[in-house]
């Protein structure tokens, strides 16, 4: 439990570091982007809009703690303050909305690319030196891949040349959201190659990092041991080899899932997908500063509980932790 | 330098003292980094590398147009004129790669450069200063890590809007060099400890040298590995902000060609040479780099480089000869009668080796770990196999329990094996099922330590239950949890032990844990590999008494393997001396103590206290053990042997019978045995009865024993 007490802290102090770091990025920027930013209104912004703006790059009559308590109360608040990019909505309108799509859409394709990369790669060290080995150059070619240009061949293949699946978009516009069921199946429907492009280009990753390990752990002794018992080969290649070999994967989930959403907010923007990703990208082509804070703010403290819970796992799968 | 760090990697690799593992450290640096680029993966990925380079530095004066020209060629698709086709301003593709491909490799190298710098400064720093600064610094870089970089990056890339390649290197180094930082403080602590820095800190020599001397030379793989990994990694993140219109889109690069095929929907319109090269050549380039990051992953750790593990071959534990083909049969289960104590001129053989010939592969040279090995083990008898390291005694202790790997290849020689039934088998012959029944049933091994050969995420019963699981299907859970109990009640374990895990128990009751787990079946041979080495002497003897005591009660052989050879003459009732892969003297344990007749044997006595009998000065054996790859002609042991003479270097002692004064027989593989042998130097001299010989071993003088 005492590492698990450890583990929240640590968690606590970064999800502190970056919410203090938004807070300082727009203070220490060189020249004045928000008078640029207003400029490119020609004076349409509302006066409290350019007030929040102003006070976003700290240009503000009060002074820098007071300032930073009262950045503090609008995170916990969820205010943060008017989008430009889609103006007049509310930054947390925005991302309400977006912000499910993105979810759903990395949570399966981070859980198929971690399982389907994890088995392949322990197939791939179980099997050294077989035919197996041909995964690694094939997979390093597909993870070498930005996610971008990848998902711009996939939607050039089956998306217009073979038209199995739509162009782009979340969702069917015939269909009303909710949960019903031509809803759901739209929304699969238009997942498929958003997905397929962020499985297939995550895989290689977690294939080669497991394989590695794989390699790593077969020639441990109580693998070894474990085949001196006489024991089915199956067995010991799970609950001998690939348990232990596992483990590292979890504990480098942290950098890996960084990566993955990464590569996920590119892609979203090739398919137009109605996720945090689009949004990004409309925002910093409008230089939509409070949505782009807000969103940094938001993946990092979901990457933040991902990792928690990719810690929580580990605790769980490797006795050794629980220690005091 | 580089050798360094492989001897590092090397000895973390552990236990085996495989001649094929030493190979890679005795050689010098400028061949292991040769051997790196031998690898054809490797090699490709450094040639990719380099053309990319080059077509970096001469991209602009190569080009055929200026990229940003507009022509009427208008989405022309590629020809003769235009060989990647044009934008849709008519502007050619081929010139702006080639334009693209310095801004790309400026800021992956520049990105790399920096984060390197950074992450060296922060991890050297931290490993090296430890406390506080150390755990400030960790944090730092532990912070650094989980923040999700990309979003992290675009932010700072929207503030510095247009910002050339400057801004986005100091952007990517920003973000991206935790993670070197965190391998390489790790790696500086591990070096810190490490007994040159410790004496180069000893000796006073200041902090800044040290850490160029002797650090940094040995983290030059770790680095490379850093810095190409961060070449790709630059190079996707700027082609991704590029793509979103991040950087100064007039500036070209290849992410800047996709982000205006992207805006101009190049795709729609079916120009698919607007957006193909671009991505292409970042793949290309990035899994070259990635090639060039394996071949020094496999540098790094050498356990990557057996190759063949998973092969046929290898599955069936490298086994040269052809199974025989046999009619399988699974007569009934017949119960062995109760063996009788052993005596030592029992005849009832239940394992028997045969000229066993042990080599280990590599580069198509052979290395002979073990040559020409034969010995019989009868029921009830303590074998005992000793040798200094790299004898070839763990390697037999494999071979019988055909627990090898490549690159070791069983190449020669049967082990033949009594069933129960009174039938023979040849364990080298047997298919992969006979194989599982046969290991543990018939034969188990005890490791050496137990810390590694017991699984680490699995409790202690469970491991000991998994065997009766997979030889015992008809038995109820119950049944197994009650056996579980009874083993480890045997060996003195505590029943509430069973649902610890391995490092929840002292050393020396996972040892006990371990032979639990050996005698889980009951099984007629016990292999025992260095079974105490690993442990304190009292916890030692403790351990041996059991192992006694378990025998008489449940009457197995057992092959017994050390260097301690006060302990197996203690224990045996037979001892095997192995040299240079052979077995150099074989005899009853007692004769063998009180006539030891090769020379080696005698310097091996000669090295270690006796409990009882007259004070001696203790002596050791000059030189050290033979290099397996590099063995002397004749006899092996002829360099360090004080009675070698000429007919030694010409010829290769088998053994000879040499029977004592009292009637004992002992076997020995030197010539001063063979007929017509100078008699006059012959060990067996007339003061065979009060031990050995001290005359000459003080001749071996004294030389330092491993």
């Amino acid at each position: 439990m005492r590492i698990l007490f450890r583990k929240i802290c640590f968690y606590l102090l970064t999800a502190w570091a970056a919410i203090s770091l938004n807070f300082v990025i727009p203070r220490i920027m060189p020249g004045n982007p928000a008078d640029n930013l207003i400029n490119q209104f020609h004076g349409k912004l509302s006066p409290s809009a350019v007030k929040a703006l102003r006070v976003l790059f700290g240009e503000s009559d009060k002074n820098l703690w007071q300032q930073y308590v009262s950045y503090w109360h609008s995170v916990f608040t969820g205010d943060f303050g008017t989008s430009y990019a889609y103006y007049p909505s509310q930054v947390s309108d925005v991302l309400g909305q977006s912000m499910f799509w993105t979810l759903t859409l990395i949570t399966v394709c981070t859980v198929l690319g971690f399982v389907i990369g994890t088995a392949l790669g322990m197939l791939a060290g179980w099997k050294r030196g077989t035919w197996l080995d041909s995964l690694v150059p094939a997979t390093t070619f597909l993870s070498s891949i930005p996610y971008f240009w990848f998902a711009i061949m996939v939607v050039y293949v089956f998306a217009i040349t073979l038209k199995w699946f739509p162009l782009s978009g979340g969702y069917a516009v015939t269909e009303t959201i909710g949960l019903n069921g031509g809803f759901i199946g739209s929304a699969i429907n238009y997942a498929v190659l958003p997905a397929l492009t962020i499985v297939v280009a995550s895989v290689g990753g977690w294939l080669i990092g497991m394989r590695n390990m794989m390699v790593t752990t077969l020639s441990e002794d109580y693998v070894r041991l474990a085949e001196a018992k006489g024991l089915p080969k199956r067995r010991v290649m799970y609950a001998y080899a690939a348990r232990n070999a596992m483990l590292p994967s979890f504990s480098g989930f942290a950098m890996s899932l960084g990566f993955v959403i990464g590569g996920s907010i590119v892609t979203e923007v090739v398919f137009n997908y109605p996720g945090i990703g689009s949004v990004l990208f409309k925002a910093a082509q409008a230089a939509d500063y409070p949505l782009m804070s807000a969103i940094f703010l938001l993946i990092t403290v979901l990457v933040l509980i991902a990792n928690l819970i990719a810690d929580i796992a580990y605790v769980f799968l490797d006795p050794r932790t629980r220690e005091s | 330098m580089a050798l360094q760090s492989a001897a590092l990697a090397e000895s973390e690799s552990g236990a085996a003292a495989d001649p094929a593992g030493e190979a890679t450290t005795s050689q010098g640096p400028a061949r292991v980094w040769l051997r790196v680029l031998r690898a054809p993966l490797t090699l490709t990925g450094v040639l990719i590398t380099l053309v990319f380079l080059f077509l970096a530095v001469i991209g602009p004066w190569i080009s055929p147009y200026d990229p940003s020209a507009v022509s009427d060629a208008a989405s022309a698709a590629p020809s003769a004129s235009h060989l990647l086709g044009t934008t849709q301003n008519g502007q050619d593709i081929l010139s702006q790669m080639l334009y693209g491909a310095r801004a790309s490799m400026v800021v992956g190298l520049g990105a790399a450069v920096v984060t390197t710098v950074l992450s060296v400064l922060v991890g050297v720093t931290a490993g090296y200063v430890g406390g506080l600064g150390d755990e400030a610094l960790s944090l730092l870089a532990n912070v650094f890590l989980v923040l999700p970089s990309l979003p992290l990056t675009i932010i700072l890339a929207a503030y510095l809007p247009h910002s050339g390649s400057l801004g986005i290197i100091l952007v990517i180094s920003v973000t991206g060099w935790a993670w070197g930082a965190r391998v390489l403080r790790a790696q500086t602590l591990s070096l810190r400890k490490r007994d040159f820095v410790e004496a180069a800190r000893a000796t006073g020599e200041k902090t800044w040298r040290i850490i160029l001397k002797d650090i940094l030379p040995n983290q030059v793989a770790v680095i490379a590995a850093a810095f190409l990994g961060t070449v790709t990694g630059a190079i996707l993140t700027q082609a991704s902000l590029a793509f979103l219109g991040l950087t100064d889109v007039t500036q070209w690069s290849w992410g800047t060609i996709l982000y205006w095929a992207q805006v101009s929907s190049a795709l729609l319109t079916g120009a698919w040479w607007w957006f193909v090269p671009a991505g292409l050549a970042i793949a290309v380039l990035g899994t070259a780099l990635s090639l060039v990051n394996f071949g020094i992953d496999e540098f790094i750790n050498p356990r990557l480089r057996q190759a063949g593990i998973g092969t046929k071959k290898a599955q069936r534990a490298q086994v040269v000869k052809r199974r025989t083909k046999r009619v399988k049969q699974r007569g009934p289960v017949v119960a062995r009668p109760a063996g009788a104590p052993f005596t030592p001129d029992s005849t009832d053989v239940i394992l028997d080796v045969r000229d066993l010939k042990v080599d280990y592969v590599s580069d198509g040279s052979r290395t002979p770990a073990v040559s020409d090995v034969s010995f019989t083990l009868r029921r009830g008898e303590v074998l005992g196999i000793a040798g200094e390291s790299g004898s070839g005694k763990s390697t037999l202790a494999y071979a019988i329990t055909r627990l090898h790997k490549p690159p070791a290849e069983i190449s020669q020689g049967e082990i033949v094996y009594t069933k129960a039934d009174g039938g023979t088998v040849d364990v080298l012959g047997m298919d992969e099922d006979e194989l599982r029944d046969f290991r543990w049933e018939e034969l188990s091994i005890v490791f050496q330590s137990a810390m590694h050969a017991l699984n680490p995420i699995m409790r202690v019963g469970e491991q000991i239950e998994d065997v009766i699981i997979a030889h015992r299907p008809r038995m109820t859970r119950q049944e197994r949890a009650a056996r579980v109990v009874e083993l480890l009640g045997i060996v003195g374990i505590p029943a509430d032990r069973a649902g610890s895990y391995p490092h929840e128990l002292s050393g020396g009751m996972r040892q006990r844990a371990m032979i639990a787990v050996g005698l889980a079946l009951d099984p007629e041979i016990i292999v025992m590999d260095e079974p105490t080495t690993a442990l304190d002497v009292v916890i030692q003897r403790q351990i041996i008494e059991k192992i006694m005591e378990l025998k008489d009660r449940l009457g197995f052989s057992v092959v017994f393997i050390t260097h301690d050879l006060s302990l197996l003459i203690e224990l045996s009732d037979t001892i095997a001396v192995m040299y240079g892969g052979k077995i150099v003297e074989t005899a009853a344990a007692d004769d063998f103590y009180r006539r030891p007749q090769h020379p080696y044997s005698r310097g091996l006595l000669a090295s270690f206290p006796t409990l009882g009998g007259p004070k001696r000065e203790l002596t050791g054996i000059v030189g050290s053990p033979p290099d397996l790859r590099r063995l002397p002609s004749g006899c092996a042991f002829r360099p360090r042997c004080p009675l070698a003479f000429d007919a030694c270097a010409a010829e290769i002692p088998r053994l000879y019978q040499v029977t004592g004064p009292d009637g004992g027989t002992s076997r020995a593989a030197c010539l001063l045995h063979a007929e017509g042998a100078p008699k006059s130097a012959a060990p067996n001299g007339p003061d065979a009865t009060d031990g050995p010989d001290t005359t000459t071993t003080n001749e071996l003088a004294t030389g330092e024993m491993r």
